[in-house]
């Protein structure tokens, strides 16, 4: 058993590894043979032809690009990702100032989808085909359907520019470090409302739709009659047998969901003019800052492998508790 | 359940309470600039950017500090680290007297061996400074590094001299940047000075200090108070707040969360206005719209090599009729609002000696663009609405940049005053760094684009006909008497001269149209008008913040 | 009430009739005087053809040919007859807009004019419109003729006969008419006169105007045929790919299989978004690099629904004895495939039509779209966010109608699986 499971981790660990190394591979080949090269901001009367050769040569640009390929190559298994050119720091410690507020974000908005969703799924099981299910169930595949940007642009016009209740942009007030805990704290918040919103709405809707359907489904099969006919309270049988079945297959949708909040933290960082991985990327890719595009994209790759064998991780938990459950 | 309620709602009372009370200490004392993006470095050295270069010269100070003269339409030069300085009657060298009550921000004294060793880093290849190459009028060795020994002549900790190289033409502005501390930087292997960690917690000798970065959200500057700059009644606080979207930017000068912005679009000018809070400024005559057309043949020069007159623009008379087809008082009236003035040639109306006024424009006129392509050749021999001349339809690709909203204005304008005459153009929307690569590639027929032109004026970059070394002239200008008149201005002459050479530059480039060139665009700044002693400059507004106070 | 999808058709296609009654009877003579040219000047002919040339004829053929075609084939629709819902109606609508574009809306979706005054109108908002003399020409010859009256006809991106004023006042001898704050005058004789009146209409823009002072309505109209194109197209790239490799795999196994799988792992374990953006920003994003890059990244699922029907179907026994009497394996299993996979497929390519038309927004709201050049609803979102204090209708019409897109289609995506597996 024990071998097996090694045996699957270091398949797994394996096959991760060299996709991640192939999709470096690609975006480092495909970054430098697209046109434009990142002398170009610099352009000026100052910006003599010397100098552009100088720091071309300095970014290694010169050397053809398998040269550079084979270079880098060996600077990754190094572990150094090279310099950005832009910040002029090693990629990994610019990444990492950036990389901590998408990853609190994107937890808090999931932890939010999960939640909320949850609750709503269970209030419109409860009475099932009545009309506050019937709102949720038909406002939710509208809320679907819209587009992030979309939303986060009226909730800046509604909220920010008309009625001033909350900041359009940024992390922190000026001010943040004279405040004390609690005003940091609040600061945080009035700051990331909107954001959070924009962020999490579609996602609380698809969990919301999928969970509510499998619950209803699950109400339906024989063995929940035969717990009822049997006489167990309605809270049993929905905590020790309706929930776990209906949440074993959100699981793998979650761990889907992961890598489209991802995507979708990038818009909603652009609109709101947060200091995250998104937004550090979609920089980093019109600056032409190379060592910093490969090194985001390893990043995100990294990060959708992990998030993706945690929850098959979870998933396998569960089903061991569902297989000892029936053999008690 | 009820309890936990009751909690949960306190606990949200006293955050708000709290809250309350911090959100009001907008400290008075404090001015709010916000900008598009954030900077990379504090260092000098390596401030390409323009808000690089704004918010490290507050940061470091040079030797003199240029000021705008806006009646003479010159720079003038006043004392800044230099207390005074005289030039030697041949104009073979230059002596500098320090201040000697200038310290770092670190304690540490400035002195002469500190601008020494700056123009020594400047000018070294090793470190890619933003300045690398352009040091032509002292010693350098043949990679053009300074050579210190010949250059410098430290006489005293505060008196320097510097040595110019026969025959050269030196001049004030060439030699002074802003002095980086020695101590600091000599540490640094030279190769390793662009990621010193000195470079984001920089020792300074400025009238601010810095006081806090937060990457991607500000950049506070503090009021250094042992600055002889500094002034207790002027601002205490100066913070530069990064905000990417331009309608968030907006929306937070309008609020009054921010004090000052640039870049403001025309379309909200009147908005502005009508804000009881906010002045509109503008800088004006810094930069020029124009459409570049280029001279030669595309295919041919990158074949071969070869330089041959492009088919369409290859004629000057043709390319000032393209300059008559075109209506840009309608754009410049439409869309700009009249925030700028018609364009005749790149010599910006606020050099005020040096502006020729004989030039007249090429005022809108379809019937003379007509008449001059029919001189030229150009007819609609096969009725299918455009002209063409021996076979070769007058149908060409306007490139733009993606991005600004202005662009697809002027094309979409440009395209219906050139259907008039008879002329197709098709509209192609590229991304800037890729239409740059084209466009110095000589690969692109024609193409709008926006020229930010330096001060003092510099033409050698823009308008030269050797294609290789002029990083600039991208429709491949060429005229051996414009050359002539390049090479003689690159001298340091008397003004009547030089405003002679001007003039006759004008002359020939006005004649040759190589662009048409289409109006000088205002930068227009949103001010909030608690700001005080603001003084916009051609240089932008964002400079000599220390004289800044708030009412 | 129920309402049939038929009776639905024939309202809207007799709105679109009655409201159009002139514009449609003028593409019906341009497209006879057309047909008449290619008879007699072929060449002329040919060089003359152009897009909106080619556009409007079709979309009046086709306006005037659907309802005989289906009047006659009426028995054999049968969803004709089916009861109306919401998002059939939406997609109905869209349909129509896709098709006859031309014949809804009677305005160039490029035409700007006298921005001072029709810059970011109000919806319903209306100016006044002076119409100048049109300069006769000589015309001598049957094409020039011909082209005089395409131009009468198909509207153009600019027209120097008519200009837009807030306010007019006629004098004797000229007119005073007010462009916002500036007064300007224009002689009479220099304008049209009917029934010996200066001819001044009134025109209104219904949901307003953008920044160019564009017709939002029209450029709506025609955005639905570039954003549809948009999906059609990217999903049509994402079908080829996903077939062919997803056969190739299947079929072959082993390395190739293996290596196919690395790459759809690769494309699947990072947010692919940051791929498009980037291949778009480096590379220039236009209309078509945007079909193919939307295309190329949203293969995976076909892929996979592709290779795990071709490997559960090639072991199966008649396969193989098929295999052993001659026939090819390939030419079988393509025959035996495509049915059993058409299903799923036709549901996936229905939600990746929808994820390809929010993906072309989004993108245009970074800047990455199909470009200015064309009025897709993600251009108009990405200028209209930029006016959003000022002009809310700039993004409020087209987001809305994005979002009806995406609900509806996501609808019949979600009504097809259950139509075929009623089951799951």
């Amino acid at each position: 058993m024990n071998k097996d499971i090694l045996k699957a981790l270091t398949k797994r660990i394996v096959s991760s590894i060299v996709t991640i190394l192939l999709l470096i591979s690609f975006l480092f080949i495909l970054v430098r043979l697209s046109p434009g090269d990142p002398t170009q901001k610099f352009l000026s009367p100052d910006f003599s032809p010397e100098l552009k050769q100088q720091v071309m040569a300095n970014f290694k640009l010169d050397q053809s690009v398998t040269e550079q390929y084979l270079n880098f190559l060996g600077n990754i298994f190094r572990g150094d990702f090279g310099v950005s050119y832009d910040y002029r720091m090693p990629v990994f410690s610019v990444i990492w100032q950036f990389l901590s507020f998408t990853l609190v974000f994107t937890s808090i908005s999931f932890l939010i989808q999960i939640f909320l969703s949850y609750y709503f799924a269970l209030k419109s099981i409860k009475k099932s085909g009545g009309l506050l299910d019937k709102l949720l169930s038909k406002s939710s595949l509208v809320v679907y359907a819209t587009p992030s940007f979309v939303l986060g642009v009226f909730l800046i016009f509604i909220f920010s520019a008309k009625l001033d209740l909350f900041p359009s942009a940024g992390l922190k007030s000026l001010d943040f470090d004279s405040f004390s805990f609690l005003g940091k704290l609040w600061d945080y918040i009035i700051h990331l409302t909107l954001p959070l919103i924009t962020l999490s709405l579609a996602g609380i809707a698809m969990f919301y739709k999928y969970l509510r359907d499998n619950l209803e489904e699950v109400y339906r099969q024989d063995f929940i009659l035969n717990l009822r006919a049997s006489g167990y309270s309605e809270s049993t049988i929905l905590k020790k047998h309706v929930l776990p079945n209906a949440v074993r297959p959100l699981i793998s949708v979650a761990g889907i969901e992961l890598g489209i909040l991802l995507g979708g933290t990038l818009i909603t960082e652009v609109i709101f003019g947060l200091p995250g991985m998104g937004r550090l990327m979609m920089t980093s890719i019109f600056s032409r800052d190379y060592p910093l595009v490969v090194g985001c994209a390893f990043v995100a790759g990294l990060l959708m492998i992990i998030t993706n064998f945690i929850a098959d991780l979870v998933k396998m938990k569960m089903d061991k508790r569902m297989i000892k459950g029936l053999m008690n | 359940m009820t309890r936990k309620k009751v909690t949960l709602l306190a606990c949200f009372l006293i955050l708000f309470l709290s809250s309350c009370g911090s959100e009001n200490t907008n400290k008075n004392n404090r001015i709010v600039i916000g900008i598009p993006a954030d900077i990379n470095t504090f260092n000098p050295l390596f401030a390409f950017t323009v808000d690089e270069g704004a918010i490290t010269e507050l940061l470091y100070l040079s030797l003199a500090d240029f000021r705008w003269n806006k009646e003479q339409g010159e720079l003038e030069a006043f004392p800044m680290l230099a207390k005074s300085w005289e030039w030697a009657k041949d104009s073979s060298s230059i002596t500098f007297h320090l201040r000697d009550d200038v310290k770092w921000s670190d304690g540490v004294p400035l002195t002469a061996n500190d601008v020494v060793f700056s123009l020594d880093v400047y000018s070294d290849p090793m470190v890619d400074s933003r300045l690398y190459g352009i040091f032509e009028d002292v010693y350098t060795d043949n990679e053009n590094h300074i050579d210190i020994k010949k250059t410098f002549t430290v006489k005293s900790d505060y008196e320097l001299q510097i040595n110019f190289k026969p025959n050269s033409s030196p001049d004030l502005i060439d030699i002074v940047h802003p002095v980086i501390p020695k101590h600091i930087f000599e540490k640094y292997d030279r190769k390793d000075l662009a990621t010193a960690k000195d470079n984001f917690n920089p020792v300074t000798n400025g009238a601010f200090v810095l006081k806090k970065w937060d990457r991607n959200q500000s950049i506070i500057l503090g009021v250094n108070k042992n600055s002889f700059l500094y002034n207790p009644d002027n601002i205490d606080e100066l913070v530069f707040k990064i905000i990417p979207e331009y309608t968030s930017r907006l929306i937070q000068l309008t609020k009054g969360e921010i004090d000052l912005m640039e870049t403001i679009k025309t379309g909200d000018i009147d908005d502005l206005k009508s804000n009881e809070k906010i002045v509109v400024e503008s800088i004006r005559g810094r930069e020029y719209e124009y459409v570049g057309w280029n001279n030669i043949d595309p295919k041919t020069y990158n074949e071969k090599k070869e330089i041959v007159p492009n088919i369409l623009f290859g004629n000057r008379k043709t390319r000032i009729a393209l300059t008559y087809a075109i209506n840009r008082q309608e754009i410049l009236e439409d869309y700009l609002y009249n925030y700028g003035e018609l364009a005749a040639t790149p010599i910006s109306p606020i050099f005020k000696n040096d502006i020729d006024p004989n030039i007249k424009q090429y005022e809108y006129n379809p019937d003379m663009a007509r008449k001059i392509l029919k001189d030229e050749g150009w007819t609609d021999s096969n009725n299918n609405g455009t002209i063409d001349r021996n076979g070769t339809e007058f149908e060409f690709t306007l490139t733009i940049p993606s991005g600004n909203p202005l662009r697809p204005y002027e094309a979409t304008i440009i395209k219906n005053n050139l259907k008039a005459v008879g002329i197709e153009v098709n509209i192609e929307t590229q991304e800037l760094g890729a239409m740059l690569d084209d466009i110095d590639a000589k690969k692109r027929d024609a193409w709008i684009l926006a020229q930010y032109v330096p001060i003092p004026i510099d033409l050698k970059s823009y308008w030269y006909s050797d294609l290789r070394n002029t990083q600039l002239n991208f429709v491949s200008y060429q005229n051996k008497k414009a050359d002539e008149i390049i090479e003689e201005l690159t001298a340091h002459l008397p003004k009547d001269r030089q405003k002679e050479l001007y003039y006759q530059f004008q002359e020939i480039i006005h004649k040759d149209q190589p662009v048409t060139f289409m109006y000088w665009m205002a930068d227009i700044v949103g001010i909030n008008k608690r700001v005080k002693n603001i003084n916009i400059t051609p240089f932008g507004a964002i400079t000599h913040c220390w004289e800044w106070a708030v009412k | 009430m129920k309402i049939k999808i038929r009776n639905i058709l024939l309202f809207l296609w007799l709105l679109i009739l009655i409201f159009q009654i002139e514009l449609i009877f003028g593409l019906v003579v341009l497209t006879g005087k057309y047909i008449i040219l290619l008879f007699t000047d072929f060449n002329q002919a040919f060089q003359l053809i152009d897009f909106s040339l080619v556009d409007a004829i079709l979309s009046v053929t086709l306006f005037v040919c659907i309802p005989i075609i289906s009047f006659f084939y009426h028995k054999k629709l049968v969803w004709l007859k089916s009861s109306i819902n919401f998002p059939a109606f939406v997609l109905i609508i869209l349909f129509l807009a896709f098709c006859f574009a031309p014949l809804i809306t009677n305005e160039n979706p490029d035409f700007q004019k006298d921005l001072k005054v029709t810059k970011l109108l109000s919806p319903f908002s209306s100016v006044k419109v002076i119409r100048l003399k049109r300069e006769e020409k000589n015309i001598n010859s049957s094409s020039a003729n011909f082209l005089v009256y395409k131009n009468k006809i198909i509207k153009q991106p600019f027209n120097e006969s008519i200009i837009f004023a807030n306010k007019v006042k006629i004098s004797s001898s000229e007119i005073l008419y007010m462009q916002k704050d500036l007064q300007k005058k224009i002689d009479l004789s220099k304008i049209e006169i009917v029934n010996g009146k200066p001819k001044i209409e009134e025109k209104t823009f219904i949901l307003g105007t953008d920044e160019f002072g564009r017709d939002i309505f029209t450029r709506l109209i025609y955005g639905a045929r570039i954003s549809l194109l948009v999906g059609i197209g990217a999903v049509f790239v994402s079908l080829v790919i996903g077939l062919a490799i997803g056969f190739i795999a299947g079929f072959r196994g082993g390395i190739i299989d293996i290596i196919f799988s690395r790459i759809t792992d690769l494309f699947l374990a990072f947010p692919v978004i940051y791929l498009i953006i980037l291949i778009l920003a480096m590379f220039g994003n236009s209309l078509l690099s945007v079909i193919f890059v939307l295309g190329f990244s949203g293969w995976m699922s076909l892929f996979k629904i592709v290779k795990s029907e071709v490997i559960s179907a090639k072991n199966k026994d008649y396969i193989i004895s098929a295999g052993l009497l001659g026939l090819t394996k390939f030419g079988i299993l393509v025959k035996e495939i495509l049915p059993v996979i058409i299903v799923p497929v036709i549901v996936n390519i229905i939600f990746q039509f929808s994820n390809v038309i929010l993906a072309e927004s989004a993108l245009s709201y970074l800047g990455l779209g199909s470009g200015r050049s064309y009025p897709s609803w993600g251009s108009m979102i990405e200028s209209g966010q930029q006016y959003i204090t000022k002009a809310w209708w700039m993004i409020f019409f087209p987001g809305l109608i994005l979002i009806l897109t995406i609900f509806s289609v996501n609808d019949l995506g979600k009504r097809l699986n259950k139509f075929f597996n009623p089951a799951a």
